[in-house]
């Protein structure tokens, strides 16, 4: 006979209610390890789907991802040319912009009100009216080549050398639609999806050179206006001809604008190349600055999202502490609860063994179905969160045994108290539960 | 014939110096098997104690305590949970049935626990729900039942292991007086059908003629067992 069973059909209710209880606390500690993970991998995203070993960017630059780094284009044909480099494509990449009108649904009115107000920054009347900017990371790179997107969800991939683009699906961007990026209109072609920057702003791809018009194009009166600082200052030279000085400024002047830039190269390394060794050659023939896949995504991780995944897993931490001692004190009082019953069946003269038994396999099942439901929960509810949550099946597990030991432990602590050393305590307490009447074994009244 | 039970100068105290209260002085007194006897006394006079240390629950400061003639606290050290389960059955004021259990799950959890299950149990268990007049109640939970019910049905649970002896506390106290005096006159039948010595601690001067002996206690000491020739005092054992 199954007394754990018999006990937890008998008291049904108490027993789900206590599960959901704990599968909703579990759902929570999952969710925070989700976005965890899911910001870890947004630093990675970009730098994965690239399939790049190294990442050449200006000297002393952190780049591409975390500073602006500038190198002349044609750089890349002589690093293609080193021993040991596979292959290298030209990458152009930085945040952009453009105004949409805003979808925030009742649910963001509600979170968002519910923020702000109170604060210094109080949003002003009508704000959700107001035209909202859609962020976007723009990545320019040559068709074939490396740093291109590397799923097509929807449309097709960039055929065209123009005006064409491809967008992650969180940008919102339907296939076939136009917008206008810097003085040219583009035309979506495709879809891809989950290529995201770290701050979790969508990629925008298009070919090297129209990212370069988007992000790198000068404004035309900034050009003008150095056009004829060049042209004074070269006239102003005494020792040049004036006949000759007006042509010459000219010339040197689209010279200088016709240099076109990238902000890093990205390069594959032959098999069984040592990365390092390549890194080295690269770095002091050109005097620029190599970093490995791996220092680019720690530069994102300990760098610009170092302060919030150290708060968020400290939040983690401490809501894992509380999630133990919850969870802990619902196995504990569950046990509580049917002390009159192990009373009764310590005097029917029922084995520790047997009593311990029930007990834990009570904590125990409690423990290990609120974690499937706290992870069925944290699964489904994983979409519709606005930055990406990514909790595993690994998390689960952990959670899995975590949950069993602290079950465990609680049902361990609670024990005594039902399984009083003092066996006549056990009958007191039978009594008293029952009639309230002071037994003789604490002494005469 | 050999005592179900058998106490010689029991004592009982808590606390030690200033502070020591004597629940329990120098009681001595056996029960044969078929006899039925009432433990007496007002609130506070020992009547629990004594039933506790009689059960093996609560070990007795002085004195002994023979089980079928086996001194328990004397030589050789017993499993007390063991010859609880094997050799005493508990009826508790209020029945206290188990009660996610229905009537015969309680009948048989007291079988399974000396290891009679299966068929053998199931055929057990059925009788004793119809020898005491509640077969019909057997898949119903203790919610389910009435006080008298309940009672008999913690009868069934404390005949289920073949007792040598039967304690109840108070097994009447949560009921009235017919329902009480019916409940007595079970155990009675049971006592002389079944051969188990039964001890009730009552307050219910009522019940006293269905009972074949009474031990009366006074601020913890034995004042009185009018009945019972067997009164024992002091060291001299039977």
């Amino acid at each position: 006979m199954n007394l754990a069973i018999k006990d937890i059909r008998y008291h049904l209710f108490k027993f789900i209610s206590s599960t959901v209880g704990v599968g909703l606390i579990l759902m929570v500690v999952l969710t925070i390890g989700g976005i965890i993970r899911g910001i870890i991998l947004d630093s990675s995203t970009i730098i994965d789907a690239t399939g790049a070993d190294l990442w050449v960017v200006q000297k002393d630059w952190l780049g591409p991802f975390v500073e602006i780094s500038r190198l002349p284009e044609d750089y890349y044909h002589a690093i293609q040319s080193m021993h040991g480099v596979d292959e290298v494509s030209p990458l152009v990449m930085a945040w952009d912009h453009i105004e949409r009108p805003m979808r925030p649904t009742p649910l963001m009115k509600f979170m968002y009100m519910n923020t702000v107000i109170g604060t210094r920054t109080m949003v002003q009347p009508g704000w959700m009216d107001m035209p909202h900017d859609l962020r976007f990371i723009v990545i320019g790179y040559e068709p074939g080549h490396l740093g291109g997107p590397p799923v097509i969800v929807a449309g097709r991939g960039i055929e065209a050398s123009h005006y064409e683009i491809v967008a992650d699906v969180k940008t919102g961007l339907e296939p076939g639609e136009h917008i206008r990026l810097g003085d040219f209109d583009y035309t979506v072609v495709g879809l891809t999806k989950n290529i995201v920057g770290y701050t979790a702003d969508p990629v925008i791809y298009a070919t090297l050179n129209d990212a370069q018009n988007i992000l790198l194009e000068a404004d035309p009166d900034l050009l003008r206006n150095i056009r004829r600082r060049t042209q004074q200052q070269l006239l102003s030279a005494a020792t040049l001809d004036p006949r000759l000085s007006g042509p010459l400024a000219n010339h040197a002047s689209q010279i200088a604008e016709n240099v076109s830039f990238v902000n890093a190269v990205a390069v594959k390394v032959q098999p069984g190349v040592s990365v390092e060794m390549v890194a080295r050659e690269i770095a002091r023939w050109k005097h620029l600055t190599v970093y490995t896949s791996a220092r680019e995504v720690n530069m994102q991780l300990m760098g610009s999202n170092r302060l919030i995944l150290l708060q968020l897993s400290l939040f983690r931490l401490i809501l894992l502490i509380i999630a133990g001692v919850v969870i802990g004190l619902i196995t504990y009082t569950f046990t509580l609860d049917k002390l009159k019953e192990i009373a009764v069946l310590k005097l029917l003269g029922t084995q520790t063994r047997r009593i311990y038994s029930m007990i834990l396999q009570q904590a125990v099942l409690m423990g290990l179905l609120g974690t499937l439901l706290g992870a069925a929960l944290e699964f489904a509810s994983e979409p519709y969160f606005p930055r990406r949550v990514v909790a595993t099946r690994g998390d689960v597990v952990q959670m899995l045994i975590v949950i069993s030991v602290i079950a465990f432990l609680a049902s361990i602590m609670a024990i005594p108290a039902g399984h009083e050393s003092r066996p006549a305590q056990r009958a007191r307490h039978i009594r008293r539960r029952t009639d309230g009447v002071r037994d003789s074994s604490e002494g005469p009244v | 014939m050999e005592y179900a039970i058998q106490a010689r100068d029991l004592s009982k105290s808590y606390g030690e110096g200033h502070s020591q209260v004597d629940a329990l002085k120098d009681i001595s007194m056996a029960v044969q098997p078929g006899e039925l006897f009432a433990i007496m006394g007002p609130s506070g006079s020992g009547k629990t104690t004594l039933l506790m240390i009689l059960g093996l629950v609560t070990e007795p400061s002085e004195g002994s305590v023979l089980l079928e003639g086996k001194s328990i606290y004397e030589g050789k050290r017993f499993d007390l949970q063991r010859l609880r389960r094997e050799k005493i059955g508990f009826i508790f004021q209020f029945s206290n049935l188990i009660p996610f259990l229905t009537a015969k799950e309680n009948v048989l959890l007291s079988l399974e626990l000396v290891d009679i299950v299966g068929r053998q149990a199931d055929k057990r268990a059925t009788e004793l729900l119809a020898y005491l007049e509640v077969a019909n109640r057997a898949d119903n939970l203790p919610e389910q039942l009435s006080g008298g019910e309940r009672q008999r049905v913690a009868v069934a649970r404390a005949l289920a292991n073949n007792p040598a002896i039967i304690l109840a506390d108070e097994p009447t106290a949560a009921l009235d007086t017919e329902r009480g005096l019916s409940v007595m006159r079970l155990l009675r039948k049971v006592s002389k059908e079944q051969g188990t010595a039964i001890l009730v601690v009552t307050h219910d001067t009522r019940m006293i003629s269905e009972v074949d002996g009474v031990i009366h206690l006074m601020d913890g000491r034995m004042v009185e067992d009018s009945d019972s020739q067997r009164q024992l005092q002091s060291q001299n054992g039977r």
